[in-house]
């Protein structure tokens, strides 16, 4: 989706390698995520294997010849999966903290607002072209998407590691309460994704967000929560405590942050 | 003017066959041997009920409804005009039940007695509109699916003392929410961000909204499943593992997904996703024993997916164009005219095999005077890089809804003109000729003949057309609009997130 004109150029005016400035990329906070659109200009893929992945992650292109069954049908392939999920990534925090400390591993963030994606995106291509000497930022990339309607368009079953929601909208109305990115329809859909094992990470400043996304995975058979050592000595959780910019700005203000992890059980086996 | 049948159902009680048919408000069964019209059942107005009457308007879907309450949940004004209308009917495997939904969002089940009559046991009003009811193989379970994409699950027959139930789901489900004194969720101080100190000042003047929350139902119902995106149709198919039967959902959505998830107790596992339609998905059809689903929608092509491996297997191509086709041999000539692909029926029905009955899978679009068909031998049988056969029927008036009895097929028609036959009945011959083309004839059968007469020429009330229109032509209302709510996608300096 094409910005205003001045900043649209304003972006297009940066050189390669140089960092995107937030400024050019602010966006209304809240998109709806029920409407869709809007999204028509940049569908979702009709399916993971629609997905055009090497440009997402070029440095994992599968080498033309080296697989060529795999070439003929679908030359868009990787030679592995993404298996870290930012959703609702925002302006990417999480992904370029985690991305260094997990470079063998792609990580792929979500988000509903077109602008913001492109930021994240601007942003992995100018950290790669600075990094190139080291090969980091290779295996971060950003997708525009409503994760509340289009996840399974992205992944397939059990593809998943880990999951990351940080900081989601708390859509504080009851009624808006259908639209939270946590619900028992949805934790189906995380399952899904998700291989078991794999984990959910959640974090928020609201607890009564927290406390409601606690509810619903809990409640949900397909998972457990993670408590303790497990939690506390994993750096994802301290990466997420400190890396997002939403944990950023409740750091300054001395807030309260509430994590949560969910492990994704195994399926039971048929009545 | 007169109004359709907008659905029908043919019912088995002792041998005898019933055509169950829903005109408007008024729920009619006729006896197929006889011609008798044996019960008729009128919906009650939405004041006689007590039910608040949602009004959609032709195109106001979920992102409307869920933005803009207020405007949308305007009470119909209680004349006598505003009786509420079936909006789907069917029946229980045994055909001891019928369901019939009114647009109250009501779920109403009848008992069918031996000699055809019909009694309404029950009332039950969803939060939702439904969009789509089964009852399952057990004779005991309703899936109803409603528009903004839940699925639940309701005994049949609800207990009597279940008027305190407490909802439960899935054994995964939360408890709902309940009216409770407003309290704000978050204060002044456990908010840092802007967005989220916004959305609670929002919440804050908001409170009078706030504490109105909904009563929970109260009857015994579980949350099975959820779309976030507006659900349109639901199966449950079944397939043998391992010498057992698995129970499956298969819901469809306006965002082109095809979900398969397992069947209760355990609908929070998804199974997998058909996936390939790039416009709503509106009807889906399972095809007991082959494994199979005819899909539809607003797409140009029909699929027809090898369900339990999530695969198409066909993707009939040409599907859109051939039904224009077939509209131009039928002497319409205009057919450039004819409004986008937007598929409002897919039934398995008998057809004709030298008078054994033979499974035909028979589809219709919206507005569209044709039917296209193929017996599912077609189907199961085609080997790779051959496509199935599909024969195009054109008719007077475009197809509402398809029952059948034995090998007899019965048609419903959108004709709003008195001089019209609402209903037909015919057959489709399955001829092993070249091409397995099949053929529509007419029936001999008198008695038949006679319930068909019988009920064509029932008068029903003068409707106003664009009711009419908005009961039975929605489907094409799923498309997306380009530029609709692109407004929510613009850039906005407004914030400052530093
Ligand atoms: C409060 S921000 C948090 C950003 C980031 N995770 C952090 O912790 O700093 C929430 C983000 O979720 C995005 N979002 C909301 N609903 C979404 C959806 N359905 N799909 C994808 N992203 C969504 C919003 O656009 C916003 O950028």
């Amino acid at each position: 989706m094409a910005g205003p004109p001045k900043k649209r150029q304003k972006r297009e005016e940066k050189q390669e390698g140089e960092m995107p400035q937030k400024k050019y990329y602010r966006q209304r906070a809240h998109a709806n995520p029920f409407s869709d659109h809007g999204l028509i200009s940049q569908r979702s893929p009709e399916s993971p294997a629609a997905m055009d992945w090497p440009q997402h992650y070029p440095a994992f292109a599968t080498q033309p010849g080296s697989e060529p069954d795999n070439q003929a049908k679908n030359p868009k392939t990787i030679t592995q999966q993404v298996e870290i999920a930012d959703i609702g990534c925002g302006f990417g925090g999480l992904l370029f903290a985690l991305a260094p400390k997990l470079p063998t591993t792609l990580i792929l963030g979500l988000e509903i607002r077109s602008s913001v994606t492109e930021f994240v995106q601007q942003k992995a291509l100018a950290l790669r072209s600075q990094n190139a000497s080291s090969g980091l930022y290779n295996n971060v990339s950003c997708i525009r998407a409503n994760t509340m309607k289009f996840l399974p368009n992205f992944f397939s079953k059990a593809q998943l590691s880990k999951i990351f929601l940080c900081f989601p909208d708390p859509h504080f109305k009851a009624r808006k309460h259908k639209q939270r990115i946590v619900s028992t329809s949805l934790n189906s859909e995380y399952a899904f994704v998700m291989r078991p094992g794999g984990k959910v990470y959640t974090i928020t400043d609201v607890e009564d967000l927290h406390l409601w996304m606690v509810e619903h995975f809990e409640a949900h058979p397909s998972f457990e929560r993670v408590v303790g050592e497990e939690v506390e000595g994993d750096v994802c959780v301290e990466t997420m405590r400190t890396e997002t910019e939403e944990g950023k700005k409740v750091e300054r203000n001395s807030g309260m942050k509430f994590v949560a992890v969910f492990r994704r059980l195994e399926d039971p086996s048929w009545p | 003017m007169d109004h359709p049948f907008q659905c029908i159902e043919v019912v088995h009680r002792i041998d005898t066959p019933y055509l169950l048919s829903a005109c408007g408000p008024k729920l009619s069964s006729t006896s197929l041997s006889t011609g008798e019209v044996v019960s008729t059942w009128t919906a009650p107005g939405s004041e006689d009920t007590g039910l608040r009457t949602e009004i959609p308007g032709p195109g106001k879907l979920e992102d409307d409804a869920e933005e803009r309450p207020a405007k949308k949940q305007k009470t119909a004004t209680s004349s006598a005009t505003s009786l509420s209308k079936i909006i789907k009917l069917t029946a229980s495997p045994d055909n001891r039940h019928a369901v019939a939904v009114t647009d109250d969002k009501c779920v109403r089940v009848f008992e069918i007695h031996d000699d055809g009559k019909l009694d309404e046991l029950s009332q039950r009003v969803m939060p939702k509109r439904p969009c789509a009811v089964q009852v399952l193989p057990d004779n005991s379970t309703i899936l109803c699916g409603d528009k903004f994409g839940d699925v639940y699950s309701l005994p049949l027959l609800p207990k009597p003392e279940s008027s305190t139930h407490q909802p439960k789901s899935d054994g995964s489900q939360p408890p709902e929410e309940k009216s409770k004194p407003f309290k704000p969720q978050a204060t002044t101080q456990t908010v840092h961000s802007k967005r989220n100190l916004k959305s609670l000042e929002a919440q804050m003047k908001q409170k009078n909204l706030t504490t109105k929350t909904k009563q929970p139902l109260a009857f015994e119902h579980k949350l099975l499943l959820g779309h976030v995106s507006v659900l349109t149709d639901l199966t449950y198919a079944t397939r043998e593992v391992d010498g057992k039967q698995r129970g499956y959902i298969i819901t469809a959505d306006r965002d082109e997904h095809i979900r398969v998830s397992r069947g209760p107790p355990q609908s929070h596992i998804i199974e997998g996703y058909c996936l390939g339609h790039t416009q709503f998905v509106s009807k889906v059809c399972a095809i007991p024993g082959a494994d199979l689903l005819v899909s539809g929608g607003g797409d140009e092509w029909l699929g027809v997916w090898d369900w339990p491996n999530f695969s198409l297997r066909w993707k009939f191509e040409s599907f859109g164009e051939d039904t224009r086709k077939a509209l131009v041999q039928g002497g319409v000539t205009q057919a450039e005219a004819l409004p986008a692909t937007a598929v409002s029926g897919i039934w398995l029905v008998p057809g004709d095999l030298d008078g054994r009955p033979e499974g035909v899978v028979v589809v219709a679009c919206e507005r569209v005077p044709v039917l296209a068909y193929c017996p599912i031998a077609e189907l199961r049988n085609a080997l790779p890089g051959r496509t199935p056969k599909w024969s195009f029927e054109p008719f007077d008036h475009p197809v509402l809804d398809v029952t059948a009895t034995g090998t007899t097929i019965l048609l419903s028609f959108d004709t709003r003109s008195k001089s019209h036959e609402r209903l037909r009945a015919c057959k489709l011959h399955i001829t092993r000729g070249e091409c397995d083309v099949l053929s529509v004839g007419s029936v001999g059968e008198d008695t038949m003949q006679a319930a068909i007469k019988t009920a064509n020429s029932t008068s029903s009330d003068v409707t106003d057309e664009k009711d009419l229109d908005s009961l039975l032509c929605g489907i094409a209302n799923l498309r997306k609009r380009v530029n609709q709510d692109e407004a929510a996608d613009h850039d906005e300096p407004a914030e400052n997130e530093e």
